[in-house]
């Protein structure tokens, strides 16, 4: 097509000016930050974390902003009192009677201004309780044809099962006191939490707009009357608002502002459904520690690893906790005016060897024990050896290491590297045996080991074959892991089959797998956590691990112990672990928390709420 | 006809029926929704099972769950549809019914530039074929097609958005992006505009040198702090579009459309202060519908006056043109909205973002800083998808006007003496369009199905981060809503795009 001289000359015009119109602007001086941004991987789906749809990481950590209980977890994985909000002590303790008493601190406000006392205390039990829900009417949690009323992550734990009776409340309904059957070692973490219960009722009865002080008590009254009478008819109605009307991705000014009643240092202002969540501050604010300048706070969806870094990069974000590989924590630190913050999370990578029959599957490969003396003989050899050989230096120093320069082989599978008990424990608990010397020498012995039984043994002879189980292909980290383990053993006589398994988790109590590594993810500190793992009968022994002193041992724990005490019982524990052969722990999962360096007192813990549990230390 | 389109709808039950029974059970057979509980360490975790198990209704085999899950579909038929929950406790159809939206903000900007740039690029490369400019197309069209997204994205992030954020801390185009610019302006004129070797040079020359005088002059003048076209600007550039549309609408020997399109450029230098005034004003849908109606009002008006005969191709030039004028007022108004835009403390002189749709913290209430703050959200995505994807038109279109240009009845238009314009504009350019058209429509239709990387690059919640989500959760409610969705759609598109074609092209015919 022909142009004329004239048209072209003024395209040629516009477009030169086009192209030059790269803009530039220069800045003014930028106003002290009052705001900070934090990137979560998924997006708010409900005000209320509690319930086993809901309870996502950034559900929590608005849920912890924006609500204050007894006690949270500091960046030592150490239960910290709030006094600010109230107390709470032992006042009974007996073999059959244990009270605990929990008293609100007077004074204390939700965002709506309505006192907060131990009626709002008494929801918990609601919560937590199967008897209840069952007498008041509001369906068996355990029904497997119909969810309960209150769909609450609560039933089944310790409180369920060991609560005696309704909790009391005292005459000047400051005070709450709960009975257990017995002394519950973990009683601190088991205790209730405070929730709006006039809010909750008067959405019960269909209000959508904050009530004056008087409707707020009278609301508060009726709970109380309806809790101690079982009221069904009022219960069910708070049921349907506490499980499905918090569901909300989206926060404007035509949300239901008794959905947003709290007593955290935060209120939530706003939500964009699937992008983010605005914090402000509650001017009402008495139930916690005071904050120290940051006014806005910014929950904002990032699900990928570089959009984050890249955010980061450009200023947009302040906070990001990103999924540690080395290459993702090499790109965060490069970027300038960001601090990297090491360090682990609470979830510890370990090896589990097979030894007997579970849910009723014989388990009969090279590493099963058995009641011939001889027969079991060689597999507790096998075991050990395959342990011996087992490269966990390897592991923590080509894939750990670069990730987490302080990264250290794990080995007590009771407590972690800086816990109590720890260097004590593995001084003595003799698992030395599988870390002196080097690799080579170690390796060395489990081939002699491996020869006693299969004499033509050697380096690649594959002598005995293991099939070991360890998570989907795609987990390139444990790929990684697998690899490594396969040529390690090669050299020790063992032929070990690595495919990866997607569905893993269920496949653990599968027969055909003689060895399999994965991490246990403790959510909390309790003393008999780890009972599950290696009870005979514990419903997360995947190894058919079949015990007396172990049994014994573990059972001990489920009383009140000093600390001193507890340590000697995981040694004993320890112990038998290698004596056994069964099971050793590898590394704790590395963390990465990149934070803007202007940003203050910004200290990842291991446990939830992970980032933000001293979120009012944050300041610029 | 109405047989052919029932056959096809009827067909198009059983293709859902059957793929979505596959896909039910292929997707409940590829991992376990148990997995971390199973080796959870909460005291509780048997209770958590048995919870999941109910609300999964895990305890029913797939194929017969996939029934379950039909039944609620098929309740559409009786008024009680149920797409089920996610597992988030949200319904399916809210979830689903949020993301397209999404999709659509991201993908559809970025298909209509692909395709507008895509075609134009297409058919001058194929009227030059075998150029420097051809060869200079196809090679850029075909280096970026084979980006890939996740790369290209981050790229430009790095480039367009960090450092160029980085760049205004200290606003000094530096000497060699001068240089550097200044020479790809003179690479990139030399090869569109061609010719003989010194004619080159000469446009070479005259475009490297005219860029880089535009950006010292620029720079010196502070136009970059608050920046804007201003009406004189806006008035030479309306010039020249007049020209070009003309050219292209109706040819430059009708004077009639020529005078329009020139009368429309002085129209809008004319309607430049008002324009300001009512832009700045409240109610602005009614404002844009409002100058809308005024802008082709005027333009009707205009060229009636100018055309005695022919009026519609006059009148038809003179929208176009009127239409690009008030494109240039409108990006002028955004360029005035630039400076204010950085100095509020959510930009704080970082005006490109890499992720999310919006800034959290911009203060609401100023429709141009807001729409300004979409409009930069939407930036990067859209570069990206649109570079990576317009080389697939370039070639189509280049491809399918060669053919057309070798066709009896072009050769017969030539003959026949018309001018090289309406050869190329009525003849050919009509008979490319129909194999394209048929191509537009199964593109849009796989744009609802989204762009699960994309989204997930620039942080987009759309269909794509659905389907994803829903993969890696084991949602299978989440997932069979999208994908009904998206199959339905590409199963229509087909059946719209050959429709389509026999209404385009009298040759083809339906059914038969």
């Amino acid at each position: 097509m022909k142009l004329t001289r004239i048209s072209r000359a003024a395209i040629a015009i516009s477009a030169v000016a086009g192209l030059a119109t790269v803009g530039v602007v220069a800045p003014s001086q930028a106003a002290t930050r009052t705001t900070v941004v934090i990137v979560e991987s998924n997006a708010l789906t409900s005000l209320n974390p509690s319930t086993p749809d809901t309870n996502l990481t950034i559900n929590n950590d608005v849920a912890y902003m924006t609500g204050n209980g007894f006690n949270y977890y500091n960046a030592s994985a150490n239960l910290v009192k709030n006094t600010v909000f109230g107390s709470y002590k032992i006042v009974k303790s007996s073999a059959k009677d244990f009270r605990v008493q929990y008293t609100v601190a007077k004074g204390k406000v939700w965002s709506d201004g309505t006192p907060i006392t131990g009626v709002d205390l008494l929801l918990s039990h609601v919560l937590s309780s199967s008897a209840y829900s069952k007498k008041a009417g509001l369906g068996d949690p355990a029904d497997t044809s119909k969810a309960p009323a209150f769909n609450s992550l609560g039933y089944g734990g310790v409180y369920d099962t060991h609560i005696v009776g309704l909790p009391e409340l005292s005459a000047d309904k400051q005070s709450v006191t709960v009975r257990y059957d017995s002394f519950q070692p973990d009683w601190e973490i088991t205790g209730p939490g405070p929730s709006p219960v006039h809010a909750l009722v008067a959405m019960a009865n269909g209000k959508t707009k904050l009530g004056t002080a008087a409707e707020n008590l009278a609301a508060k009254a009726a709970y109380l009357a309806a809790f101690k009478s079982y009221n069904s008819t009022l219960l069910n109605k708070i049921a349907k608002v506490w499980s499905n009307s918090y569901n909300i991705k989206t926060v404007n000014s035509s949300t239901n502002p008794l959905l947003l009643v709290g007593n955290g240092a935060y209120k939530i202002a706003s939500a964009v459904a699937d992008q983010s969540v605005t914090l402000t501050l509650n001017p009402k604010y008495n139930s916690g520690p005071k904050t120290s300048g940051i006014k806005t706070v910014v929950l904002k969806m990032i699900a990928d690893g570089t959009a984050a870094s890249q955010a980061l990069a450009n200023k947009e974000i302040d906070i990001y906790q990103g999924q540690p590989t080395a290459d993702a924590v090499a790109q965060l630190k490069a970027i300038s005016g960001v601090t990297v913050i090491g360090g682990t999370n609470s979830c510890f990578e370990h090896v589990d060897l097979r030894l007997g029959s579970i849910n009723d599957t014989d388990y009969t490969g090279p590493f099963a024990a058995s009641n011939n003396a001889a027969k079991n003989a060689k597999a507790k050899d096998l075991r050990t050896a395959f342990l011996l050989a087992y490269p966990r230096q390897e592991i923590v120093d080509k894939l750990i290491k670069p990730i987490n320069s302080k990264a250290v082989v794990v080995n007590s599978s009771f407590t972690l590297p800086g816990q109590t008990g720890y260097s004590t424990i593995v001084k003595s608990s003799g698992v030395s045996k599988f870390t002196a010397g080097d690799q080579a020498s170690r390796t060395a012995a489990a081939l002699k080991l491996v020869q006693k039984h299969y004499p033509t043994a050697a380096a690649g002879s594959n002598a005995v074959t293991i099939t070991l189980l360890w998570g989907q292909p795609s987990n390139t980290r444990r790929a990684a892991e697998a690899a490594l383990v396969k040529a390690e053993l090669a050299k020790a006589g063992f032929n070990v089959i690595n495919t990866g398994t997607s569905g893993w988790g269920g496949q653990l109590d599968n027969n055909s797998f003689d060895a399999a590594f994965f991490a246990w993810c403790p959510t909390s500190t309790s003393q008999t956590g780890t009972n599950a793992n290696f009870l005979s009968d514990g419903g997360n022994n995947f190894i058919g691990y079949n015990n007396a002193k172990m049994d014994d041992v573990l059972r001990s724990l489920e009383a009140k112990l000093t600390p001193a005490q507890i340590t000697a019982k995981y040694l004993a524990a320890d112990s038998l672990l290698i004596s056994d052969a069964v099971t050793l722990p590898i590394f704790q999962h590395p963390a990465a928390t990149a934070v803007n360096s202007a940003l203050k007192n910004v200290k990842p813990a291991p446990l939830s709420p992970t980032l933000v549990w001293n979120f009012w230390e944050w300041k610029y | 006809m109405i047989a052919y389109i029932l056959r096809r709808l009827s067909a198009l039950v059983v293709i859902l029926f059957g793929s979505s029974f596959i896909i039910y059970n292929l997707s409940a057979i590829s991992g376990d929704p148990l997995e971390a509980l199973r080796i959870s360490q909460d005291p509780n975790a048997a209770q958590q099972i048995i919870t999941l198990t109910r609300d999964l209704q895990l305890d029913v085999p797939p194929p017969l769950r996939y029934f379950l899950w039909l039944k609620g579909v098929l309740g559409a038929f009786v008024g009680q549809v149920d797409f089920g929950m996610t597992r988030d406790a949200q319904s399916v159809t809210d979830a689903v019914a949020a993301a397209i939206p999404t999709t659509i903000r991201l993908v559809v900007g970025a298909t209509v530039i692909a395709i507008i740039l895509g075609i134009t690029i297409g058919i001058v490369t194929a009227l030059r074929q075998y150029s420097r400019f051809d060869y200079a197309m196809t090679f850029f069209a075909f280096l970026l097609f084979s980006l890939p997204i996740f790369w290209f994205a981050v790229l430009l992030k790095q480039y367009l958005a960090i450092g160029f954020n980085n760049f205004l801390t200290d606003p000094q185009v530096s000497a060699p992006w001068i240089i550097g610019l200044s020479l790809f302006s003179g690479l990139f004129w030399a090869s569109v505009i061609g010719g003989d070797r010194r004619k080159v040079f000469t446009i070479f020359g005259i475009a490297a040198v005219g860029s880089a005088a535009v950006i010292m002059l620029l720079g010196s003048l502070d136009w970059f702090r608050n920046p804007g076209l201003g009406p004189i600007v806006i008035f030479g550039a309306s010039v020249g579009i007049a020209f070009a549309v003309t050219q292209l609408s109706t040819g430059l020997a009708v004077r009639a459309a020529l005078k329009s399109a020139l009368a429309m450029a002085v129209f809008g230098l004319v309607a430049y202060y008002p324009a300001q005034w009512v832009m700045e004003q409240e109610n602005h849908l009614l404002n844009f519908v409002l100058m809308a109606t005024v802008t082709v009002a005027v333009a009707i008006l205009t060229s009636r006056f100018f055309a005695k005969e022919d009026r519609g191709s006059v009148t038809r030039t003179a929208i176009i043109t009127a239409a690009f004028v008030a494109i240039l007022i409108i990006i002028d108004k955004f360029m005035q909205t630039w400076a204010p835009y950085m100095e509020t403390d959510a930009i704080n002189y970082r005006p490109v973002p890499t992720v999310g749709q919006v800034n959290d913290l911009l203060e609401p209430g100023n429709f141009w800083i807001s729409s300004l703050d979409v409009l930069m959200h939407m930036f990067l995505p859209t570069v990206a998808l649109t570079l990576i994807s317009f080389a697939g038109y370039i070639r189509y279109s280049r491809g399918s006007l060669l053919e057309v240009l070798n066709q009896d009845y072009i050769r017969t238009a030539r003959a026949k003496g018309l001018t090289e314009r309406t050869v190329i504009m009525r003849h050919a350019f009509r008979n490319t369009m129909i194999p394209l058209t048929t191509l537009m429509v199964v593109d849009f239709a796989g744009i609802i199905g989204g762009a699960i990387i994309t989204e997930r690059i620039f942080g987009w919640v759309g269909m794509g981060t659905l389907f994803n989500q829903a993969i890696n959760t084991m949602d299978l409610n989440l997932l069979m809503g999208v994908f009904l969705v998206t199959a339905t759609m590409s199963v229509m598109a087909n059946l719209i795009a050959d429709l389509l074609y026999s209404a385009l092209d009298p040759r083809i015919r339906v059914g038969k």
